[in-house]
């Protein structure tokens, strides 16, 4: 079930992918932010579920806004390098803030999910891992449907096909992007609530989820949605089959380091993953 | 832009790099006053300062070269050092090694770990190679975390103090003076590396590879230099790094560390040996004022003690990152040069 939230932080950097070109290595951070606001929410100021829900989308609203305008804008057209950095600096402060403003361990969420088990075919699956899973699965589907076949997805694929072409067709780029950061860092946000009423909420923890998540982007392939849920699962199975088999004869910690073996045989062998389109540039 | 009155009339005048008799004067006296003067009268922060920046200079220059000179992205740059630490504590602890001995096999050591991560090189770049560094990173990092009583793992790896003879450096002032005369070495070694044809060829495919290639560069063979070079600096940091820390342990190689060489370049300029002087001395001076700063504030407001080092420190990298990419992307080495530039051409405006 791993896989499921790998998959679900890989359709965050993908989205953001598809509609501006930035790799967002914040993604880690968003998560847990969205879970420290969903506890604040939920917790320190006792608001209702649905209440809480349309508070985080209003929060994630904000976010982007000021993403858009204050990180993103200023950098268009300038090299990688620091589109990587940029979002490596929204990562860091962001880390810093919940810090600052949640400090100490873990917290835990007010049970809110069915938390019983029930055995399926011989294997016993818990209610609430199911529930996340067929979340992670709507949403998946949901923005397969977006992509294809809403006229905003359009335009957002445009966008990310070739900006200034995409301007001269009149689109408004700029907001575009700001609406996939919003798309974006909301699935962040649903997922890190998710995360949050299963392990507790913890930040460091998620943060580091968020960067195990990078090799379900690349195994699945950039631009490829399908590919992210894939590579996720893929990368999930791939750590637990670590765990189960290679951690007896190497003193343990597969978990940490098996996904970035998988990125790294990928990148070698097949770097644009399984799904995604080869125009990475060979050299 | 040279003082004015300088004309070249020999080759080697045109390439040298300190250009007229007044610049070797305040060379020389600027490293003189610097050894003789700092190195004696500054107390122990000083000098942990001073020790902290000439460690991270000769790692930086390494990325420099690698990052600013060969346009490779590596964000795993602090597990080269690891590597070079962990290699100088195990022939140092377990072997007895004397250090002078050590430092060479760490370089040597970490330049092939280097060469080896850097293979996916051959055939990615851009964020794709930012991302197979970082997962060398972590794999690194795992190797030393589980490797049982031969790098420490979670207990930590002693590490003797280097001897010279009869001289035992264990002191602040004993590192300081070592560490130094490295840097100057380092410095040495990679302001002329750059100039050289290897460097010129780093250049070329750092700017356009095709036409590097075009060029009879060989791609696969510069890249892979690039990257041996760049973790052989960061081995050779690692050495000094290794005595100097004393007790060697995962969590000073943290992966944090290896976004903090990016960021020493980006506020020190990119494809610029100077500019990682004023990165590096600028950021990390300003880290150890935050955590002096942030340990007083914590006795003030008790509420905020935990973690308010680190979390500031977050906040701080990342908005100076942000800052310098959004506001000045050349760097302080670029608003050095036209200060400069307009000191010499004072009082005409060009």
């Amino acid at each position: 079930m791993i896989g499921a939230i790998y998959s679900l932080l890989a359709l965050g950097i993908v989205l953001i992918l598809k509609s501006s070109g930035v790799f967002n290595l914040a993604v880690g951070e968003f998560v847990a932010f969205g879970c420290y606001i969903g506890w604040a929410f939920a917790v320190q100021l006792g608001v209702p579920f649905p209440l809480m829900f349309a508070g985080l989308f209003v929060v994630a609203a904000l976010l982007a806004l000021g993403i858009e305008r204050g990180f993103m804008r200023p950098l268009i057209g300038q090299p990688v390098l620091s589109a990587i950095m940029i979002t490596i600096a929204l990562m860091q402060i962001l880390a810093g803030i919940i810090v600052l403003v949640w400090p100490g361990t873990n917290r835990v969420y007010p049970p809110l999910l069915p938390s019983g088990t029930f055995a399926f075919w011989g294997v016993t699956v818990s209610q609430e891992n199911l529930l996340i899973f067929l979340v992670c699965m709507g949403a998946f589907a949901l923005f397969v449907v977006f992509f294809q076949y809403t006229r905003i997805g359009l335009v957002m694929r445009a966008v990310s096909e070739d900006q200034q072409l995409a301007q001269s067709q009149g689109i408004k780029v700029t907001s575009i992007i700001s609406i996939a950061w919003f798309i974006a860092i909301a699935v962040a946000f649903i997922g890190g609530l998710f995360l949050g009423f299963r392990h507790g909420v913890n930040g460091p923890g998620l943060a580091a989820l968020g960067l195990k998540s990078f090799p379900a982007v690349i195994v699945g392939g950039m631009e490829s949605i399908p590919g992210a849920l894939i590579g996720g699962m893929l990368v999930g199975i791939s750590e637990t089959f670590g765990v189960g088999y290679v951690d007896k004869y190497v003193r343990g910690g597969m978990a940490e380091v098996m996904p970035f073996i998988v990125l790294l045989l990928v990148l070698i062998i097949r770097p644009y993953g399984l799904f995604g389109y080869k125009k990475i540039e060979r050299v | 832009m040279r003082p004015c009155g300088t004309f070249d009339e020999r080759y080697g005048q045109d390439m040298a790099i300190v250009r007229t008799r007044f610049q070797w004067v305040m060379l020389i006296v600027g490293i003189g006053l610097f050894l003789g003067v700092y190195g004696q009268v500054s107390g122990y922060f000083m000098l942990c300062i001073a020790n902290t920046i000439g460690i991270t200079i000769i790692a930086a220059l390494g990325l420099q070269i690698l990052l600013g000179y060969c346009g490779q992205i590596s964000i795993g740059h602090m597990a080269f050092v690891a590597v070079g630490a962990y290699t100088t504590g195990m022939l140092t602890y377990h072997l007895g090694w004397p250090w002078i001995a050590a430092f060479p096999v760490a370089v040597v050591a970490s330049a092939l770990v280097g060469v080896a991560f850097g293979i996916p090189a051959l055939r990615i770049k851009g964020f794709y190679l930012a991302l197979s560094t970082m997962a060398a990173h972590f794999i690194i990092m795992w190797a030393i975390l589980h490797g049982g009583e031969i790098t420490g793992g979670a207990f930590g790896l002693p590490v003797p103090p280097p001897k010279f003879g009869a001289v035992v450096i264990n002191s602040e002032r004993a590192f300081f003076y070592l560490i130094m005369a490295f840097v100057l070495m380092m410095t040495f070694l990679a302001k002329n590396l750059v100039r050289t044809k290897l460097g010129r060829a780093f250049i070329a495919v750092r700017d356009n590879d095709v036409a590097a290639e075009f060029m009879g560069i060989n791609i696969v063979s510069h890249k892979l230099l690039a990257f041996g070079i760049a973790s052989g600096f960061a081995g050779a940091a690692g050495a000094l790094y290794a005595p100097y820390l004393g007790n060697l342990a995962v969590e000073q190689f943290a992966f944090i560390e290896s976004l903090w060489y990016i960021g020493y370049l980006i506020v020190g300029g990119m494809g610029s040996i100077t500019g990682v002087y004023f990165g590096v001395t600028s950021l990390v001076t300003l880290k150890h004022l935050i955590m002096v700063g942030s340990s007083e504030l914590a006795g003030i407001v008790p509420a905020l003690s935990s973690g308010i080092s680190a979390a500031l420190m977050q906040i701080f990298f990342g908005t100076v990152i942000a800052l310098f990419l959004i506001f000045e992307p050349l760097g302080l080495h670029h608003r050095w040069e036209t200060a400069k530039s307009s000191i010499r051409l004072w009082p005409f405006p060009y």
